[in-house]
């Protein structure tokens, strides 16, 4: 073991700083005057070195050990006559040094934790484009041109004239071109809607589309599986309902609350896959059947955690971000 | 839309307590979102959502309805003027020219009205509904329009140009000027009813303003048509004009509705404008019957989609209700015949709809599907994707989601967004570019946290960047990861001084990241790019594939957004890692043999990199170097300026032997030899 002069030096100057008492002064020289010190192990060191660089190192290692017995003299002086070692001179309270934490934010890991549980029930993550065509977010998904159910779908343009997906249903069509069924699948992701930003609106948020399709899937089906999930994700305790509701996409269509406080909670969206969605896809509607459903994970996430504003997510102010 | 409770017990008897009306509306999909009572309590509110595809709920007839079929209580319809043989208005005439846009039109004529007050019963109801009381015959059309659905306009007879009633597209540039006192230029897709020489009324929109009823007002042409939804919700939408009428002409009035409406407004103006004069109605078109208005049903359908069987004699009941018509094919097979208020009622699948909300979803079994494994493994991306934020998080970064959208603010057109995709409609002007790099987004970051007085700031977030493509093909998209280091990286505390975050931070946190990922052969290379400050700038590589870049934010960043110290930044590309990521790593075996350290001291030139030594090192190792390690950096004080003092740390060692003092000496006297030949090195 060897280290270079100016390295001990270095550390010298920084540990001086920490003495404060008898011990720590008595430790202090052991460490660098001591038999098996640092000095020692240079002048070890200056025994290999070839004549012509001998003659520097040794200067070196001289004006260290003057320094280093100097501040050991000054600091006798300083901190006065050595004491027995006590409990007390060992100051528990002394606060902790952290290592560095970082945070994961509570939209990503909202979305794992949904994921999980969807992959133990044999659902597979899937992803797709944010910036979309025509086909896929609306034509596909049985919303017309120039129809008032289009009205809750204010989308995003390009110039290009693609358009930046207002829901994530938009990749069960693509999984559906190109795969055919049994499919079990969860597609997370951002999801864009011209909203003016309010506490509770963002024109950016995010969705998780969930599709299960085979020759049998039903309607009783969906609720097992949707329950489970919310019991899941909500506590076993969590009391949920099924109100009938209208999607162009599924039929029968179905909104879902839980028990929140006093009140019902409007928490995801979903229904069993409308025959024209089959259609759109080229799948035969006589064969396949089953369930479609999305959920906003802002809105679980707000619940999960007690967040009141939406904004929060975006602003990343790290008093926010810490706390998950 | 609100719906008085007082106004429904004209068809239906509610049984109390409302509240469970309300209830049981809302789970039959008629969302009643509030209850409230109105003006102490003389009357109660609805607030009720209605979907679109049900516009025959936009009415308190239609609502009526709904809850008969729900509580399967008896339903009594409005009072209507039913007097025939009237005469014929002298001279008046309607020439529809337009079928597509008006399939159907009927107007009255009625002369003589007197002006009374209107009654206290429609005055309140169509407060209670948010309709300002304005005239007796304006009144009436609203009320009449709030109870049965059908949108209904009275011209002042007197003020129309002539007798002819036309029924037109606009004339290009035609200008209009509608009740509200908005002049619209109309074009040849508005669909406008007009006398001999001007639009008196944008279709289903809009009245027009010279022709309005007013005090004055003695002699009326009232309409009652059926506009095409597309027409008019195309119509109102370019003019930005929405009204009551549009809201229903757009999703569809019930063509039968077009005289329920029109005879029970003629009714009650009988009743309380006692006119002098009430002429036949004139018509021009047909009643459109595009609805498939038969339906064949199979029980097994139901039960196929619905999961659980459901009675014959409760399907027939349901659908009876809900004021279809049904009679049994065969076994198990029905046909229903469908009523002119639901044009949404086109599939067997829309009949199973019914037939389970009414039944009450909360009825259907709950069942957990049991199916074969399908097996389908995680996706790299999503792997890698874990990994990386796990990586992250430990490595003492914290995860941002920052909008995609951002503004052009410190970037140029003809460099980061010369192949930007761009927003033609943004919500926010200026946020109106798909960003094609993270870094704005992350010194928003920064900014504001340094504003929330937060001075250090280490932040990662993995997303899409945009570019456009090319030509015919979709816009790109690529998932990176981008990360940030802003401030102290170390923290001053009791036992340790503080550091400032450096540009070798940012280089060992995405060091240590690749060798996590298993990637141990990669180099970075000094490459411009523009929004990275010139000379700290490099490209992270993996044989010939560039991953990413790193260096320091380009100094024009940190006035933008008013920083004052420098910002480090990396964007690295998840896909182009991914061929790369070793999942499994491969054990090597453990050393068995001891490795001997000795450190070497060079003072060189500025100008030759520590890499280039560190390589040369290697090199010459015969390989019995186990690792080089920079463990010192020294400039000024004995070292000459134009030079700097690099201390290595070079391990040896042997995976077959034990290596020999003397022959590492030899060793490590070659190397420094070598180093002084190749690099101007000399030993302070």
């Amino acid at each position: 073991m060897s280290e270079s002069v100016h390295e001990v030096r270095h550390e010298a100057e920084f540990r001086l700083a920490g003495v404060h008492t008898a011990q720590e002064l008595e430790a202090f020289h052991v460490h660098f005057l001591g038999k098996r010190g640092k000095l020692a192990s240079l002048m070890d060191q200056l025994k290999t070195l070839p004549a012509e660089a001998k003659k520097d190192f040794g200067r070196e290692v001289n004006e260290l050990k003057q320094f280093l017995e100097a501040v050991c003299q000054s600091k006798k002086e300083a901190v006065g006559p050595s004491l027995v070692k006590t409990e007390n001179s060992f100051d528990h309270s002394l606060p902790g040094i952290a290592p560095p934490v970082g945070t994961i934010h509570p939209i990503t890991s909202t979305i794992a934790e949904i994921a999980s549980i969807f992959e133990r029930l044999g659902f597979e993550i899937v992803e797709g484009p944010e910036i979309e065509t025509e086909f896929h977010n609306f034509t596909a998904l049985n919303i017309p041109l120039d129809h008032p159910s289009r009205d809750s779908f204010d989308t995003f343009y390009t110039a290009s004239g693609h358009l930046l997906r207002s829901q994530t249903s938009t990749v069960q069509i693509r999984v559906m071109q190109n795969r055919k069924p049994p499919l079990r699948i969860i597609a997370p992701g951002r999801v864009y809607r011209p909203d003016t930003v309010d506490a509770s609106h963002s024109f950016m948020f995010h969705q998780i589309e969930g599709l299960m399709v085979d020759d049998r899937t039903t309607f009783s089906d969906l609720k097992g599986v949707l329950n489970l999930f919310l019991r899941e994700l909500f506590g076993p305790q969590v009391k949920t309902r099924f109100r009938p509701h209208f999607f162009p996409f599924t039929e029968p269509s179905v909104e879902v609350d839980i028990r929140w406080g006093k009140g019902w909670l409007e928490i995801l969206g979903a229904g069993c896959v409308d025959p024209s969605v089959f259609e759109a896809v080229g799948y035969d509607v006589k064969r396949v059947q089953g369930f479609a459903f999305g959920l906003g994970v802002e809105r679980m996430a707000m619940l999960r955690h007690g967040i009141q504003d939406i904004r929060l997510f975006y602003e990343n102010d790290l008093r926010f971000l810490r706390q998950f | 839309m609100k719906i008085s409770v007082n106004w429904l017990q004209d068809f239906v008897k509610l049984p109390p307590p409302i509240e469970n009306i309300a209830e049981q509306l809302t789970m039959a999909g008629l969302e009643v979102k509030k209850v409230e009572p109105w003006q102490n309590k003389k009357d109660i509110l609805f607030e009720i959502e209605v979907t679109s595809n049900r516009p025959d709920w936009l009415s308190h007839l239609g609502v009526a309805r709904e809850i008969s079929a729900v509580l399967n209580l008896s339903m009594q319809l409005p009072e209507v003027d039913k007097a025939l043989n009237r005469p014929m208005p002298s001279g008046w005439k309607i020439n529809l020219k337009e079928v597509e846009g008006c399939a159907y039109y009927s107007g009255v004529l009625i002369e003589g009205i007197t002006l009374q007050p209107t009654p206290e019963f429609i005055r309140e109801r169509l407060e209670a509904c948010g309709v300002r009381p304005i005239h007796l015959i304006v009144d009436i059309t609203n009320y009449v329009l709030l109870e049965t659905g059908q949108p209904l306009h009275a011209f002042d007879a007197d003020l129309v140009g002539g007798q002819e009633i036309q029924i037109r597209k606009a004339k290009p540039g035609e200008k209009f000027t509608a009740i509200d006192g908005k002049v619209l230029e109309l074009r040849p897709a508005d669909l406008v009813i007009a006398d001999n020489e001007r639009a008196i009324a944008l279709a289903g929109v809009m009245g027009g303003k010279d022709t309005e009823v007013n005090s004055k007002t003695r002699n009326i042409f009232l309409e009652s048509a059926f506009f095409h939804p597309r027409w008019i919700r195309q119509t109102s939408r370019r003019h930005t004009l929405s009204s009551e009428s549009s809201y229903r002409f757009e999703r569809r009035v019930d063509p039968e509705g077009v005289g329920l409406g029109r005879d029970r407004a003629l009714w009650l103006i009988q009743k309380y404008a006692k006119p002098r004069f009430i002429s036949a109605v004139i018509r021009a078109g047909r009643k459109p019957t595009e609805v498939k208005n038969t339906i064949h049903l199979s029980e097994t359908l139901i039960e196929k989609v619905l999961g659980t069987p459901i009675k014959s004699s409760q399907i027939s009941l349901i659908l009876t209700k809900l004021g279809l018509t049904v009679s049994k094919d065969a076994e198990k097979s029905w046909t229903v015949r469908i009523p002119s208020f639901r044009p949404d009622l086109t599939r067997p699948i829309d009949l199973v709809e019914e037939i389970a909300r009414i039944y009450g979803y909360d009825k259907i079994p709950e069942n957990l599907p049991e199916r074969a494994p399908l097996f389908k493994p995680r996706s790299a991306l999503t792997k890698l994707e874990e990994k990386t934020r796990h990586f992250f998080a430990g490595a003492g970064l914290s995860e941002t989601v920052t909008f995609s959208l951002i503004s052009e603010r410190g970037l140029s057109r003809d460099a980061e967004l010369k192949n930007a995709v761009a927003i033609i409609n943004p919500q926010n002007k200026e946020l109106c570019w798909m960003r094609p790099v993270l870094l704005p987004s992350l010194l928003d970051v920064i900014q504001h946290n340094l504003h929330a007085g937060i001075r250090d700031c280490f932040v990662f977030e993995m997303a899409h960047t945009y570019a456009q493509g090319s030509r015919e093909k979709s816009p790109a998209e690529d998932r990176v990861l981008a990360f940030a280091l802003f401030g102290n990286w170390k923290p001053k505390t009791w036992l340790d001084v503080d550091r400032k975050a450096a540009f070798y931070d940012l280089k060992g946190i995405a060091e240590a990241f690749l060798q996590a990922c298993g990637i141990r052969k990669f180099e970075f290379v000094s490459r411009p790019q523009s929004f990275l400050q010139p000379g700290i700038s490099e490209e992270l590589k993996v044989g010939q594939d560039i991953l990413g870049v790193l260096g320091e934010a380009h100094s024009r960043f940190l006035s933008l957004w008013d920083l004052d110290g420098s910002v480090y930044f990396a964007q690295i590309s998840l896909s182009k890692i991914l061929p790369h990521v070793r999942w499994v790593p491969h054990f090597s075996e453990l050393w068995r043999y001891p490795g001997i350290e000795r450190d070497l001291a060079l003072t060189v030139p500025e100008m030759v990199k520590t890499g280039d030594i560190q390589a040369e090192i290697l090199k010459f190792g015969n390989g019995l170097i186990h690792e080089v390690r920079l463990f010192d950096f020294f400039r000024g004080g004995r070292i000459p300026k134009g030079y700097k003092n690099l201390g290595f740390r070079i391990t040896y060692l042997s995976r077959e032997r034990t290596l020999v003092s003397v022959e590492i000496q030899k060793l490590h006297s070659e190397i420094a030899e070598a180093m002084a030949r190749k690099f101007q090195a000399t030993f302070q």
